[in-house]
């Protein structure tokens, strides 16, 4: 039918510029440097390569590598809980307990921040942590950097999710008689789970690939995954195995959401 | 204003047919309506008509020639929406303007024309305001300005009453027949309100599961429904189930009814053309005896629903004018009676 | 105190401390910037001598420029190509139509850390190279996720039936697209736009990788400083960086507020 066959060349003229765009920026690419990592020698500048799996075997064999990966999983784990922790109150007083203008007001104060340069939201932190705080090129330098980075993300879900939990369902519980911490646990934190789960993804999965904090915050001390990567690409030329550990990387990435896609299965109708 | 025909037309969602080769044909001038439950497939057919949807086999003509192929905006139809659609960001006059100024009307002509159209729905002086500041009933009337002002040869209703209240719906009711009249403009319109549909109308169908379950003028379907579905749709009836003999059906427990031509085993009689009497007597023409269950007293009339052997465990209604003032209780034995040509000869 | 004047005072307290953290090395930096010691020593003494040492450094200026232009014209590009596929989703139903949302995700779940490393990989090896067009490359595809969605929730004020009424009214689909569809999407479409912007011009990873020797943005400029030991002018650019994109995020929540809303 004449309006049928139209409409799907519509589709296709509507989305095919943008998915074009990303297949050309970011879909390609990534095939290209799977090739990549199994390659000897980059082969730029007339060099040959051939095809190997030592780039990935290295990661298991040589210990800057795995133990970094460990250190950046760590540092994930660290930052996604120390957000959460401080998070889920700030955003469950936003939700609940202040209202009106305050409440706009605030909220909006807490996501500026999150909107401004990254790079020099990290570089301020140089200014407070270096002498006298004497903090500056030292782990908790790190970890304080990224948490100040992720903290506004994690308010911003779990607020928005507690927000959406109808106050008639609190009222319900007091009703039939539950304590002020039985409607908590029963009520209010299984139903703010898909924004804490949101907070989780989109924390956990960045500090795992960051490399900017990590080198500006703790100079020397920074081994985690993400420079070595970058040091592989930038200095010393090695590209397949920087492409190798990158996607080492994404799949430690895509282990950690596949191991959570329990949680997420669970409370996925809630959100 | 034009003659609109469709030629047996369906339309497919996958293995379910929404309409199911559909033949209809609107006269020029007419006021037809589209009555049915939800999910019939008249606003499909509507929606056909406007260009929306296509056919998936036969035809929609316009005075004879085929438009399937033509799109929507050069179909010459005007329309209104059950939730009217109408602009948010234009004012009232700029809403009602639309269609001459995508044809690059001049200024002149449109400015003359929209004031002609805010007269023409009772409107006057509220070119300047935005939809959102008028109410639904006034919302309506810019939704049908909008439709008219183009000159359309068929006007489209797509359930155009539905979010109005009672009093509102009843009010527009008849100044949308005026305008109608008036202009002479062949409408189709889809509702599932069946009062509105019978008062409105110089013909409806009944469209049940994509087909066409009966078409005619209001009066003819109301009075000579040729099936249960109908005759249950439009109005209220009570059906009459047994063994057929030519025109006489034997109910279940024995009674006999003559029926208004040859049976084929049912027959109905709506609750309005029952006269209903205290005590148990031998009825004049058809009747039943039976017991009152249940009395609903609603000012003007009276509903019965009454115990009735011969139709088992489904209520016997009738419908009495309050003359006297006096409501028959539960628990008394009636009569009640009715006219042969009264009852009515149906399909299953 | 009552209980709620309790609660009250003491969510007050902790969201006080909150957004001190949140501040603290904020307000500090931009104290610093006006500070005259180049070595951010107290006592404070104030001076401008950073900032006008800023108008005479050609290479942050030359690299501002940069950061400016490729801003301008990701949040172009992005937009429109963001629009298009955005109009698709929201007006369509078709079956690949599940897979190509669910595309939209890498670009903004995988680490940026590893969207540019491919790109550097992949632009060498097909001889796109290094250079503010690969960069600019680059911005539109991290841009895209993002303008989709916001412009896809703005499709939700824009009722599919006030496109079909134009229709019925005799414009052509051009003409409803532009006098119905585009003026109720408006609000939606800037507020993409200035989304875009701000991705690209914070952007540091993906500029860092496909920057060549000489040329870069505002961003990577401040980084490589950094990393060198870096003259105060940097402060000075930061604290105008930093109360810049603060001052774009106010004025886009107050644009939202008052015209997002039907």
């Amino acid at each position: 039918m004449a309006l049928e066959a139209g409409k799907a060349r519509t589709i296709l003229a509507l989305t095919a510029p943008a998915y074009l765009w990303l297949a050309l920026t970011v879909f390609l690419p990534l095939a290209v440097m799977l090739y990549f990592s199994f390659l000897t020698v980059t082969p730029l500048g007339g060099r040959v390569a051939e095809f190997t799996l030592t780039n990935y075997t290295d990661f298991f064999t040589k210990r800057i590598y795995w133990f970094n990966a460990w250190r950046s999983l760590e540092m994930g784990f660290y930052v996604t809980a120390l957000c959460l922790l401080f998070a889920y109150p700030a955003a469950f007083f936003l939700a609940k307990w202040i209202a009106g203008r305050w409440r706009e007001a605030i909220f909006l104060l807490i996501i500026l921040p999150f909107w401004s340069n990254a790079l020099v939201r990290t570089f301020s932190w140089t200014m407070v942590l270096r002498e006298p705080v004497g903090l500056l090129f030292t782990y908790p330098a790190i970890l304080i950097g990224l948490v100040h980075a992720y903290l506004p993300y994690a308010i911003l879900t779990i607020y928005v999710s507690l927000q959406a939990i109808d106050d008639r369902l609190i009222e319900a519980a007091t009703s039939l008689g539950a304590s002020p911490r039985q409607t908590f646990a029963r009520v209010i934190l299984p139903l703010s789970m898909p924004g804490v789960l949101s907070a989780v993804f989109l924390i956990f999965v960045p500090v795992i690939g960051s490399f900017m904090e990590p080198r500006i915050l703790g100079g020397k001390n920074a081994i985690m995954l993400g420079p070595i990567i970058e040091g592989e690409f930038v200095s010393a030329f090695n590209w397949p195995l920087g492409s190798a550990l990158s996607f080492v990387m994404l799949a430690i990435v895509l282990l950690a959401l596949i191991a959570g896609s329990p949680l997420l299965k669970r409370y996925a109708d809630l959100a | 204003m034009s003659k609109v025909t469709v030629d047996s037309v369906s339309k497919f969602y996958g293995a379910v047919a929404a309409l199911d080769h559909v033949s209809l044909t609107f006269e020029d001038g007419e006021f037809f309506g589209l009555l049915g439950p939800s999910g019939s497939g008249k606003t499909t057919l509507l929606r056909m008509i406007a260009g929306f949807v296509a056919p998936d086999t036969g035809s929609v003509s316009f005075d004879g020639e085929r438009v399937d192929t033509v799109p929507v905006q050069k179909r010459g139809i005007g329309m209104v929406f059950q939730n009217y659609a109408l602009f948010p960001h234009l004012s009232v006059a700029d809403n009602i303007a639309f269609g001459l100024s995508v044809r690059s009307a001049p200024r002149a002509e449109i400015d003359r024309r929209v004031g002609e159209m805010l007269e023409l729905v009772q409107l006057p002086g509220k070119g300047g305001r935005k939809p959102r500041e008028l109410s639904g009933g006034q919302q309506q009337r810019v939704a049908l300005a909008r439709a008219l002002i183009t000159q359309p040869k068929v006007l489209l209703l797509d359930e155009p009453l539905g979010a109005l209240d009672r009093r509102l719906r009843q009010e527009m009711q008849v100044e949308l027949r005026q305008i109608q009249r008036r202009l002479a403009i062949t409408t189709i319109f889809v509702t599932h309100d069946q009062e509105e549909a019978l008062t409105l109308s110089d013909r409806i169908a009944i469209i049940n599961d994509g087909k066409i379950a009966q078409v005619g003028a209001p009066q003819e379907i109301y009075e000579a429904p040729d099936s249960v579905f109908t005759a249950q749709f439009l109005g209220d009836a009570n059906v009459l189930r047994g063994q057929p003999s030519g025109t006489r059906l034997t109910l279940a427990d024995g009674s006999r009814i003559e029926t208004n031509g040859p049976n084929a085993g049912i027959a109905i009689v709506r609750p309005e053309k029952i006269r209903i009497e205290r005590g148990h007597r031998p009825p004049t023409g058809n009747g039943l005896q039976g017991v009152v269950a249940q009395a609903v007293y609603s000012g003007a009339s009276v509903t019965y629903r009454l115990a009735v052997p011969a139709t088992g465990d489904t209520p016997f209604l009738a419908f009495a004018q309050n003359q006297s003032g006096g409501v028959i209780a539960p628990g008394e034995p009636v009569t009640v009676s009715w006219e042969t040509a009264q009852t009515i000869v149906v399909k299953p | 105190m009552t209980r709620d004047g309790a609660r009250v005072w003491g969510a007050g307290l902790y969201l006080g401390l909150m957004l001190a953290f949140l501040y603290l090395p904020i307000v500090v930096m931009i104290v610093m910037a006006f500070n005259r010691s180049p070595l951010y020593e107290l006592p404070f003494v104030f001076d401008l001598v950073w900032f006008k040492a800023l108008a005479t450094n050609d290479r942050l200026l030359q690299a501002s420029f940069n950061s400016l232009w490729i801003a301008l014209v990701t949040a172009a590009i992005a937009t429109v190509l963001g629009m298009l596929a955005a109009y698709a989703f929201a007006r369509y139903e078709f079956r690949a139509k599940r897979t190509l949302q669910v595309l939209l995700f890498p670009p903004i779940t995988i680490p940026w850390l590893i969207v540019g490393t491919s790109m550097l990989v992949f632009f060498f090896w097909t001889g796109i190279g290094r250079g503010l067009h690969a960069i600019l490359l680059g911005h539109v595809a991290l841009a895209l996720p993002y303008v989709i969605v916001v412009i896809g929730a703005r499709f939700q004020a824009v009722d599919a039936s006030l496109e079909e009424a134009a229709l019925t009214a005799g414009a052509s689909p051009w003409q409803a697209f532009t006098r119905i569809t585009l003026p109720l999407l408006a609000p939606g479409l800037i507020a993409a736009a200035l989304f875009a912007f701000a991705v690209s011009f914070d952007q540091f990873v993906i500029s860092y990788f496909l920057a060549p020797p000489g040329v870069s943005t505002l961003p990577v400029e401040i980084y490589s400083a950094i990393r060198k030991g870096f003259t105060p002018e940097i402060n000075a650019v930061s604290a105008l960086i930093i109360l810049l994109s603060m001052g774009l995020m106010l004025i886009v929540a107050r644009f939202y507020k008052f015209g997002g809303e039907r």
